[in-house]
């Protein structure tokens, strides 16, 4: 399969599975819609035209640019690498989300103190545990990724850069919050 | 109050506004010194392989908003930082691209054609010279016709189009982005399908979110942020550092030095390039007042125009170090970034991404909607939007001053920015993207949202589709709507309210056409 038919095929399917099962089956209501005695544009249009525009555009696709091939290669190697990028920043988000909670928590538990993070989102150190430990993951993650090896010098740049943006962000504005200090 | 009263009080304002310090009793506003900081932000950020004004932009929209609040006060600071970064960048696109044959900026692309083989022969000095000169001449005649432009293209608006033709003007504006912007047009409605869908989850006027799938997040929809810095920046940073595992070029080139002594530009060969400069600037100036087709094909226009009338024998050939190949390409993506802003200012339309942020801090920030009104010139009552108006092409011209003074000295010393590894910046700028949309979503699921949307940014890149026409479709997708259901409303529940009104009929059968013209064209090609 060349690659245009491939993209044209992906979006095809896309399209016939959002005009066909999604739109039909999670909106309430229809292209037109009778309220009070007046008709009126009903949620479904827009998102059927917009399913359209994929639709007509992967047809374009498949019937007029047969000759423009070529477009892109997605080599096995090149999807690896990808899906180890994409790990490593949900793992990192992760751990932003959680540690500090679960440090709290086990604190807690060892301790028997009456405490929980939400009390103590405002302490310099514990608000950004998470924050600092995740964005190490992130940034020191990321180029262990594209060097191959795990270095010592890309943990200190995911360190330096994540404390550069706790003090761009956090300490100068009382009114913005580091992750996870608005969810909990 | 006149014109001429207005336009005064739009540079009182930038001038005479909450004052940051004072120089020996000389009070310094808060709007001069963003402009400033924010000129010199865009040219270290343009000057950076791998960032762009608009990473900048996005990045320190929640903190401007954060440090100025909501309010209408905030909105010339604001815009002006913004603005200055915007045309900091442009020039400094041109550092990497002549230094290192790497373009800062994608429409810097051309410049590496003639730029890098000027400074491998000893003239590197000479060559950012020439850009800067050719990017701040194309910047500055481009924000004169703004000024001039768009409180015309405003009063056509108010006076010839109603609600169906509005609708008509948004689907035609959609069209001509998914027909000229990427690939093909196929593949540019996809874009614009895609982008349109993702801004309709979660909304509508029943009582259920619509394509929510009975969950609560996505009854909330897709926060703004999350998808236009998920497909635009996160995208593109994966697609970098894909790029940078496929290709160790860069890592191997050496940047070349700045060594060459008589660089100076003598009055002659400015001269001589002011016919490049002013074809290219107009070039510029056309591309950029039509919406999504940006800098980058506004430069290779400019660069092909300037080719083809060029003499050879006359300082080179073009692609072997020509200044005018330099100067061409400066002159035409620079001149792009004041005419963006005529649909920015009076339709709420924007033309490249850059222009999305302005229109972003516009809508974050009370006292000043995008729309014909603003420039609606009222005697008797004051209109407060044109004077800001007023004062936001005033803070232009004061980062367009800068760049005259001070821009070419600044661009000449941020080339130590090109020896930052592309590997160990992407990460950061990742990290820096996703902390920046924490700080305004405040819910983990915006951060996870983002890398959903930098996903398919990244491969929309790989199936060779612009994220540009997602992105606006986005932007835009809501106003569309909600202008078809209250034409629809306004013209008695008329369906063929599109077609039934002459302007709005030329609009649709002008955006079919675009589509079947730009068809034709590519395969012909």
């Amino acid at each position: 399969m060349t690659p245009n038919k491939f993209t044209a095929g992906i979006f095809l399917v896309f399209a016939i599975v959002v005009l066909g099962v999604w739109i039909p089956n999670d909106v309430e209501t229809g292209l037109l819609e009778k309220m009070r005695r007046h008709w009126v544009i009903g949620d479904s249009l827009a998102p059927t035209l917009a399913a359209g525009f994929v639709l007509i555009g992967a047809v374009l696709i498949l019937l007029f640019e047969t000759q423009d091939e070529a477009q892109f290669t997605m080599v096995s190697a090149q999807f690896v690498f990808f899906l180890k990028l994409v790990i490593v920043i949900l793992v990192a988000l992760s751990v932003m989300r959680h540690l500090g909670p679960i440090l709290v928590n086990t604190y807690v538990a060892i301790s028997g103190l009456d405490l929980e993070y939400r009390l103590l989102r405002d302490m310099i150190g514990i608000k950004h545990i998470g924050f600092l430990i995740g964005g190490v993951i992130m940034v020191g993650g990321m180029i262990t990724v594209v060097e191959g090896r795990l270095s010592r010098r890309a943990l200190i740049i995911g360190l330096i850069w994540s404390l550069v943006l706790i003090l761009v962000y956090d300490l100068p504005f009382e009114d913005l919050l580091l992750p996870p200090n608005g969810d909990v | 109050m006149s014109v001429l009263d207005y336009i005064w009080l739009g540079i009182l304002a930038v001038f005479q506004g909450p004052e940051a310090f004072s120089i020996f009793g000389l009070a310094i506003s808060i709007t001069v010194v963003m402009v400033i900081s924010g000129f010199f932000l865009g040219i270290l950020v343009g000057a950076t392989p791998g960032l762009a004004g608009p990473v900048a932009m996005a990045i320190s929209l929640p903190i401007l908003i954060s440090t100025f609040g909501y309010n209408t006060d905030a909105l010339l600071p604001v815009l002006g930082f913004l603005i200055g970064v915007m045309k900091g960048a442009t020039v400094g696109g041109a550092v990497p691209a002549i230094l290192f044959n790497t373009p800062g900026t994608p429409d810097a692309f051309m410049t590496t054609l003639d730029g890098y083989p000027m400074a491998k022969r000893g003239e590197a000095k000479r060559a950012l010279r020439i850009a800067h000169f050719s990017s701040v001449s194309g910047d500055t005649f481009s924000d004169l016709v703004l000024i001039i432009g768009a409180p015309f293209l405003a009063i056509m608006v108010e006076r010839y189009l109603d609600l169906p033709e509005k609708t008509a003007l948004l689907i035609l504006s959609l069209s001509f982005i998914s027909a000229v912007v990427g690939g093909s047009v196929g593949r540019g409605l996809i874009s614009t399908g895609l982008g349109l869908l993702a801004v309709y989850v979660g909304t509508g006027e029943d009582f259920y979110p619509r394509l929510s799938m009975g969950t609560q997040t996505l009854a909330q929809g897709f926060p703004i942020a999350t998808s236009v810095l998920g497909v635009l920046i996160i995208g593109a940073v994966f697609k970098e550092l894909d790029e940078l595992r496929s290709d160790q070029r860069a890592s191997r080139m050496k940047p070349i030095t700045t060594s060459d002594t008589n660089s100076a530009l003598t009055l002659a060969e400015r001269v001589k390039l002011a016919p490049t400069i002013f074809r290219s600037a107009v070039i510029g100036t056309v591309v950029g007042a039509l919406p999504g087709i940006g800098s980058t094909l506004a430069a290779t226009l400019g660069y092909t125009a300037a080719k083809r009338r060029h003499d050879d024998t006359e300082g080179g050939k073009f692609g072997e170090g020509a200044p005018k190949g330099i100067a061409a390409t400066e002159a035409a993506n620079s001149a792009v970034s004041g005419a963006n802003l005529m649909p920015v200012l009076s339709l709420g339309i924007p033309g490249n991404a850059a222009a999305v942020f302005l229109l972003l801090a516009m809508d974050s920030i009370s006292g000043f909607n995008p729309s014909p009104t603003v420039f609606k010139f009222d005697p008797v009552n004051l209109n407060p939007e044109l004077v800001m108006a007023f004062g936001i092409f005033t803070t232009m011209f004061l980062a367009n001053a800068l760049n005259w003074t001070v821009g070419g000295r600044v661009m000449r010393t941020m080339r130590f920015m090109i020896r930052i590894p592309k590997h160990i910046l992407l990460p950061s700028v990742l990290l820096l993207t996703l902390t920046a949309i924490y700080v305004q979503e405040t819910r983990i699921e915006a951060l996870y949202f983002a890398v959903g949307f930098g996903v398919l940014g990244y491969l929309m890149r790989v199936f060779g589709i612009s994220p540009l026409p997602f992105v606006i479709a986005f932007i835009l997708g809501a106003k569309l709507e909600e202008t078809a259901r209250q034409a629809y409303a306004a013209t008695g529940n008329d369906p063929w309210f599109l077609f039934t009104h002459p302007v709005a009929a030329v609009f649709v059968a002008v955006s079919v056409g675009v589509m079947i013209l730009t068809s034709r064209k590519r395969g012909s090609v």
